[in-house]
């Protein structure tokens, strides 16, 4: 009797202590709901310039943000797991495909494009509908190889599958790695469908293909000498350069253009939405895209951008237009889960 | 007397005071940060449409799904290397324990801080340096060792078994070692005094010690089957599929599949049931209370120069491979600039973590996340293991051993994803209990999957305490506190500050739950080095893991010597031992 006395005298102390905390939580946000003026814009990001662009933002704007920086992955299943009670204000990620699903889903605002002039890449990725805004391209499936071990790159996917590069082809994991899923609905879009993407897929996973989970330890095992080939974006190929001199970029005709984006809750407060419209208007601003150009100048930095005005950073190549091709975001976006699904059972296993 | 009167009066009124609404509330908080959670997203599996995740309000066809193909494969892989690591922890941490407590071994006093250290350190790094010694073109290779063989090997069954292994080391070892602590030198004079041989004086402490390899053994297959940190690269990269990875995947997959996800979540909630319902089994009824004041400090065995030479130098080789290749993997991480293309060293990667700006408030962030919780994890883990511990059965203590349980074997993305369907549902907002990605919920979620192991390290030394420690000093008029704090703290000191420690390490470099519940803006070490890491900037994120890990590192350096210079040399004394 004694002992349980005891034990409950320390559980209530501790006990009281944690509901103590949580209450703090609870009338904390009550009270913050009841302010005036701007409420704290929750933005959902997986880009390296995110925390430098959302300060700047702040500052230019008076709207306080609250950045939720991850990788693409955690950030879906985080709106995926809430979406009966989102709190997100605003989405930026990689890849249209994911934005397409979020979309057919009824999850994104609508009918909303900033005021901005568009150039010939900004125009062919902005979405009928306009349930999100274009950032910036980059390109899902460029060519990383080790110069010091392959004197001549590969010139066709085909090649690939071809002796030479048996075991020495690398390329990331799409349940892991947001923009590989792009990289796949390409080739499979160029192949006429998913049946002559997994046909292809299936003979690299024959010639050894090596995955690895995210576009850092791909490009690890390419200096590495574990592989000759890294099949990853192409701002992690040309920022990879920076690092390590051996490493080559190529581009294998097509590549897709994978663009980065922001989309914007549906079912926000109007009063959020109309913040992540700022938001989306100061990002493709000439302030906003010099933020986004100087904060992570050897990675998610090395984009091409989408508005009239803005130049690539020179150490990017010229966008190879003569081997570029877009994919329906639309199409290829609802059979994410299935592809994916397939590829982890028949090539990653 | 007359100065300390009033304060004992209080004292004594707030142990009156406290019981009243105590117990009710413990429960109250363990349903609702436990078990509310957990069942939650179990509930996906069959109920989807309750969380607005389907259109079935009741189906099999997750479990169903669990059942069959790569989900099946990647189940049965993890329970049986499970198993097998389990073993592998108790084989290897039992003999290190009773050769670092009990003999004269040279460097006996290293062997406690390099199992912290290979505590401490994430799981995935040891895989990593395993990967970079044996892979196609790795450093053995390049280094003229043409094996083939040791490729096949460790990538592979084998050396994911051995990797989760050694992880189950520390674990064998904290818990063994606690319980060594409290098995005085008495039961051994007892032995010898009627004429048993040093072995048959060992078949008499094993079963003494019967509660600690019992947990060992349990935390070490639930360690197991819920690590992700092996399940995602060295398995993973030697396509060996275990459960954590195949639940990951269904989770990380857009659009996720959560009740796919919680239909593997029960398979491993029921795998991880059987060793812990057969620990509860061969320990019902029995006692194992050593533990009391009278317990005589313990004399080491004397080894000869021959025997000192080949233990120290064994648990050296085996500290060698614990330590040892992490190390590489880590140091090959941050201290090569060129994404390990060559060998040359720089500090490029140091210099770059420490030119970014605010690099050091996650870590701060981390250490209070660490120490609030591993402070409230302690204090609630000790009541958790009193209660398990104790020797009469109830409904209540065979719910907590099964909230437990449950929560132990979801992985930590899983509980992230429950705590989201739990606090996260639109009645929560329309009560205005707005949790969901505020620090207190993290918070609280780092206590909450803190809590089952450390109620198993625990109970193994609670379960050795006689009621006596306290009944003495009850009988000398000392209240419920004060008999508590001067009659059983004394003898469980050590054992509470191994657990605190554990929980601290564990929770200043967590991921999986931070990604999910971390409080925007906010971010704890984990996401910061996840963030670099995502990047592309390889080099600075291991920089900084190594970093985050020399921090933590520091951190048990400083509570250990803390321990050693503050705690009254009683506290020291019990548990401890003489030179024989």
């Amino acid at each position: 009797m004694n002992r349980t006395r005891l034990l409950a005298g320390l559980a209530g102390v501790v006990t009281a202590s944690v509901l103590a905390v949580t209450g703090c939580s609870a009338s904390s946000s009550t009270a913050a709901s009841s302010k005036s003026g701007p409420v704290p814009l929750v933005v959902y990001s997986a880009q390296g310039y995110d925390k430098a662009e959302t300060q700047a933002f702040t500052k230019a704007t008076g709207i306080p943000v609250k950045l939720d920086d991850n990788s693409t992955g955690p950030l879906l299943t985080q709106i995926e797991a809430s979406k009966n009670n989102p709190d997100w204000g605003l989405l930026w990620v990689d890849g249209d495909t994911a934005f397409a699903g979020l979309d057919s889903a009824g999850m994104l605002l609508k009918g909303f494009e900033p005021s901005v002039s568009w150039n010939s890449l900004g125009s062919g990725v902005v979405p009928k509908d306009k349930s999100y805004v274009p950032t910036g391209v980059t390109l899902a499936g460029a060519i990383a190889y080790n110069k010091s071990k392959l004197k001549t790159p590969p010139s066709s996917w085909q090649q690939l599958t071809g002796p030479q590069f048996k075991g020495k082809v690398g390329m990331d994991d799409p349940s892991q790695s947001g923009p590989t899923f792009p990289l796949i609905a390409g080739v499979m879009n160029n192949l006429g469908g998913v049946s002559g993407g997994e046909s292809y897929f299936s003979k690299l996973k024959s010639n050894g293909l090596v995955i690895h989970p995210t576009n850092g330890p791909t490009l690890q095992a390419l200096t590495s000498g574990q592989i000759n080939v890294a099949l990853v974006q192409s701002s992690a190929a040309v920022g990879a350069i920076s690092t390590s001199k051996q490493i080559g970029v190529e581009y294998l005709k097509p590549v897709t253009e994978l663009p980065s984006a922001i989309g914007i809750n549906a079912h926000a407060p109007a009063q959020v939405q109309a913040e992540a419209k700022k938001f989306a208007s100061y990002v493709l601003s000439p302030a906003g895209q010099k933020v986004m150009q100087s904060g992570d100048p050897t990675g998610d930095s090395l984009y091409y951008p989408v508005v009239s005005g803005t130049k690539p950073l020179k150490a990017l190549p010229p966008l190879p237009t003569s081997v570029t091709q877009t994919i329906d975001p639309y199409k290829w976006g609802t059979q994410e889960g299935t592809v994916n699904n397939w590829f982890d059972s028949h090539v990653v296993r | 007397m007359t100065v300390l009167a009033p304060v004992r009066r209080q004292a004594a009124r707030s142990s009156r005071v406290l019981p009243a609404f105590g117990m009710p509330l413990f429960w109250i908080l363990l349903a609702a940060f436990i078990l509310v959670p957990c069942a939650c997203f179990l509930l996906l599996a069959v109920s989807p449409r309750l969380f607005d995740q389907g259109s079935q309000w009741f189906t099999l066809t997750y479990l169903q799904q669990s059942l069959t193909g790569a989900t099946a494969v990647a189940i049965t892989n993890s329970l049986w290397v499970s198993a097998a690591a389990a073993v592998v922890g108790v084989a290897f941490g039992f003999p290190v324990a009773w050769l670092a407590a009990r003999t004269t071994m040279p460097g006996r006093h290293l062997v406690g801080g390099g199992m912290w250290l290979a505590l401490l350190l994430p799981s995935w790094l040891p895989s990593l340096g395993w990967e970079r010694l044996v892979q196609p073109d790795g450093v053995m290779y390049r280094a003229g060792l043409d094996w083939p063989w040791m490729t096949h090997l460790i990538m592979g069954p084998f050396g994911v078994t051995l990797l989760l292994g050694l992880r189950c080391v520390p674990f064998s070892y904290l818990a063994i070692s606690a319980a060594l602590g409290g098995l005085g030198q008495e039961f051994e004079d007892a032995a010898r005094t009627h004429g048993a041989s040093r072995t048959q004086a060992l078949r008499l402490i094993i079963p003494i010690l019967a509660p600690a390899i019992m947990s060992a053994l349990a935390i070490g297959f639930a360690e197991s089957i819920s690590d992700f940190g092996v399940a995602s690269t060295l398995a993973y990269n030697s396509n060996f599929s275990l459960a954590t990875y195949q639940l990951y995947a269904a989770i990380g997959n857009f659009p996720p599949s959560f009740p796919l996800a919680a239909g593997m979540a029960w398979l491993l909630v029921a795998a991880v049931a059987i060793p812990l319902a057969l620990q509860a089994r061969a320990l019902r009824g029995r006692s194992y209370e050593v533990l009391s004041g009278r317990t005589r400090q313990a004399v080491r065995r004397h080894l000869r120069p021959a025997g000192a030479t080949v233990t120290s130098a064994s648990t050296a080789l085996f500290f060698g491979v614990m330590l040892g290749v992490p190390a590489f993997g880590a140091v090959s991480g941050s201290l090569l600039g060129d994404y390990g293309s060559s060998f040359t060293l720089t500090l490029a990667n140091y210099r770059a973590l420490f030119a970014q700006p605010d690099m050091l408030a996650p870590l701060e962030r981390s250490g209070v996340y660490a120490l609030i919780a591993a402070s409230v994890t302690v204090v609630i883990g000790f009541t958790a293991a009193r209660l398990l511990s104790a020797k009469r059965r109830t409904a209540a203590t065979g719910t907590l051993d099964f909230l437990l349980l449950a929560s132990v074997a979801l992985p930590s993305v899983v509980f992230g994803a429950g705590y989201i369907f739990a606090y996260n549902l639109p009645i929560m907002s329309t009560l205005h209990i707005d949790l969901y990605q505020t620090v207190q919920l993290l918070v609280i979620a780092y206590i909450a999957s803190s809590l089952p192991t450390n109620a198993r390290v625990l109970s193994g030394s609670v379960s050795q305490l006689q009621p006596s420690l306290k009944d003495a000093a009850r009988a000398h008029g000392a209240g419920e506190i004060v008999a508590w704090a001067r009659g059983v703290l004394p003898v469980v000191s050590r054992p509470i500050l191994m657990a605190w420690l554990y929980t601290f390490c564990g929770v200043f470099l967590e991921l999986p739950l931070s990604q999910l519940l971390y409080a925007p803006s906010e971010p704890p070490a984990s996401i910061a080095i996840e963030d670099n890491l995502s990047n592309y900037h390889f080099g600075v994120g291991m920089a900084q893991s190594v970093f985050a890990v020399a921090i933590a590192f520091a951190a048990v350096g400083v509570a250990l010597g803390a321990y050693r210079l503050l705690a009254p040399a009683g506290w020291r004394r019990i548990g401890g031992t003489i030179r024989g």
